[in-house]
């Protein structure tokens, strides 16, 4: 459990997070396949999560009752989950490099059969709903795990997230912690940043939408660590009945000039030139490849 | 056989799954703001086993989903399309690619909710539940098999659909009625098949009374366990020289149409009349007789497009029928 798992420091965080895109580009390539931007966005919330004993887990036992349950309801994120699962030991680091290969255990999107995987995931809208069946349930046993949800923000388009919104305060699910990784960025266009006819809906004001359904809302900024421990330092501990939701703000392809904010990276590959650029970028952060 | 009460066949069920649910307590029970007279006993009595989460199917499945993974059997309730089209992918993903213990119960299977139009309208349930890996469908007919059913489905570990009448109808079983073996033959004769499911299996007898007044003998089978079709039933079907399907339902994808494919893939090949609705959305008001009239699928069309297709399909019927 969390107390037995290894907790760093900021600084060996933010090596384990450099260390982490690097595995990802490194996966992504050689599968020819995988949401790298994506998968830099959320890095610094799962590494935190993991590393920095925010999550309560058993690596050698992964379905251990006193879990914290974790939803990777942003199912394409599975590609920088994955690294840490294995450097965990839910699974060989074989997996991690066979990604998307014949006869690993591992896609594209996240699925219940992964140790360490709750849930399948993919299709979007759906970790939501299914995390508060999963703290009502808790709640009604009157077991202390907490529920995670990581969801993207394109996926709050998903009309499925507000139904189950609606649940989460009603039953008041305070065992409940959302971290809605906001990127501005769906598939296609920005959320915000209107340009074009690409672009949009706008979600925004979106903490005034989940206070507006229930929610206790902390906006943070997602890839700095004191500000992700500052938001979930008390979640076993909270004096309210809201279910919490975390509006981390980060960037797209968080750490590559190539991609960091720009569009048309949602599941791209980087070759050649642009490739060269992108390790040129993790080299200068970190002793990579 | 048959003992004569009229308890519609959910509240049979809903009466049987309130005693299953007193004595767990791991039985819940999700309605998307549906409810029903049996139901209020459940939701008074057993106030932590019944939860409401709005008009909102999606999160209904998914909840239940979640609380499944954590160990509950759960059932979701609503009115049929809902617990079927309107949430087609969350029993895709969240229930059946998980193999979840979960059972959808549908009300008002077929034109049950009849003036309501087709958004109300469940004619295409059979179809698209059974194209899902996973899922188990049963369709009962009477108030005794879906009272068998609240049983049958406590006992499942995997994913399944129950689609109910809305209207009570008259039970035709009795004490003796064997659920476990998904499919029983109601009458007998051996001049024809007509296999039929849900509200129209009462129909169906009906058409098998008529049809022996033209010197025509008909066996009806109610097929109450739609996926997996019940062992023996080909072999059983296979022992008459033709096959009557008779379903309120779309005939794409529905009873007729799966039952073809099972008797092709077994090398059972018989002559078969599938009678259904075609592939239209019925916007008829007046009642679900009305509709039924209109599209040919009362007893008394049944009758006439059976003796027609008797007659032109085998010219020769004289000398079978006699």
């Amino acid at each position: 459990m969390s107390a037995s798992n290894v907790v760093l420091s900021k600084s060996e965080m933010e090596a384990k997070a450099n260390w982490l895109r690097e595995k990802v580009l490194q996966m992504a390539i050689k599968a020819n396949s995988g949401h790298i931007s994506t998968a830099y966005s959320q890095a610094e919330l799962l590494i935190a999560l993991y590393y920095g004993g925010l999550l309560s887990f058993d690596a050698q036992n992964d379905l251990c009752p006193k879990r914290d349950r974790f939803i990777l309801s942003k199912g394409q994120g599975g590609i920088g989950l994955y690294p840490i699962l294995a450097d965990l030991g839910f699974f060989p680091e074989e997996e991690v490099i066979n990604f998307t290969q014949a006869n690993s255990i591992l896609g594209v999107h996240a699925d219940w059969h992964i140790p360490g995987v709750e849930v399948i995931t993919g299709s979007l809208g759906h970790g939501l709903p299914i995390a508060t069946g999963k703290a009502l349930a808790l709640k009604m046993q009157n077991k202390k795990e907490l529920v995670f949800c990581l969801l993207g923000d394109g996926e709050l388009y998903e009309g499925s997230n507000w139904e189950a919104a609606f649940s989460a305060s009603h039953y008041e699910l305070d065992n409940l912690v959302c971290i809605v990784d906001r990127n501005g960025q769906a598939v296609l266009g920005k959320t915000d940043e209107i340009d074009s006819q690409r672009d949009g809906p706008r979600i925004e004001p979106l903490d005034k939408k989940f206070e507006a359904f229930g929610f206790e809302v902390r906006v943070i900024d997602g890839h700095c660590f004191d500000s992700i421990h500052g938001s979930m330092a008390d979640t076993r501990s909270r004096n309210s009945k809201k279910p919490l939701m975390i509006i981390a703000q980060t960037f797209k392809g968080k750490g590559l000039s190539l991609m960091e904010d720009q569009r048309m990276w949602h599941y791209r590959v980087p070759q050649g030139e642009d490739l060269k650029s992108c390790w040129n970028d993790l080299k200068g952060t970190s002793n990579g490849n | 056989m048959a003992t004569k009460f009229i308890l519609g066949m959910r509240d049979a069920f809903f009466n049987a799954l309130y005693e299953i649910a007193k004595k767990d307590r791991k039985v819940v029970l999700i309605s998307a703001d549906n409810g029903a007279p049996t139901l209020d006993k459940f939701a008074s009595d057993l106030k932590n086993q019944f939860f409401t989460v709005g008009i909102a199917e999606q999160q209904m499945i998914g909840m239940a989903a979640g609380m499944a993974t954590e160990g509950y059997k759960v059932y979701t309730y609503a009115i049929a399309p809902f617990v079927t089209t309107r949430v087609h992918e969350q029993n895709k993903i969240d229930i059946c690619a998980m193999n979840l213990p979960i059972v959808n119960l549908g009300i008002g299977a077929g034109y049950a909710y009849d003036v309501m139009g087709p958004s109300h309208h469940t004619v295409e349930d059979i179809s698209i539940m059974r194209v899902l890996p996973n899922m188990t469908i049963y369709s009962p007919a009477d108030g005794v098999c879906a009272q068998a059913l609240a049983g049958v489905s406590y006992q499942s570990y995997s994913p399944m659909y129950i689609r109910f009448d809305r209207a009570g109808v008259e039970n035709i079983y009795g004490d003796d009625f064997n659920v476990q073996k998904g499919f029983h033959q109601i009458s007998n004769g051996n001049h024809l098949c007509i296999l039929t499911t849900g509200r129209m299996v009462h129909e169906a007898i009906k058409v098998a009374q008529e049809l022996n007044n033209f010197g025509i003998q008909a066996s009806v089978i109610d097929l109450f366990c739609i996926k997996p079709l019940p062992s023996g039933l080909v072999e059983k079907l296979s022992t008459f020289p033709k096959i009557v399907t008779y379903e309120e339902h779309l005939l794409a994808g529905g009873l007729g149409s799966l039952i073809l494919e099972e008797l092709s893939d077994a090398g059972v090949y018989r002559p078969t009349l599938r009678i259904g609705q075609k592939d239209r959305f019925v916007f008829d008001n007046g009642g679900r007789q009305c509709i039924w009239d209109k599209y040919g699928l009362d007893a008394e069309s049944v009758v006439k497009n059976i003796k027609s297709w008797m007659a032109v399909d085998q010219p020769h019927q004289e000398s079978v029928l006699r």
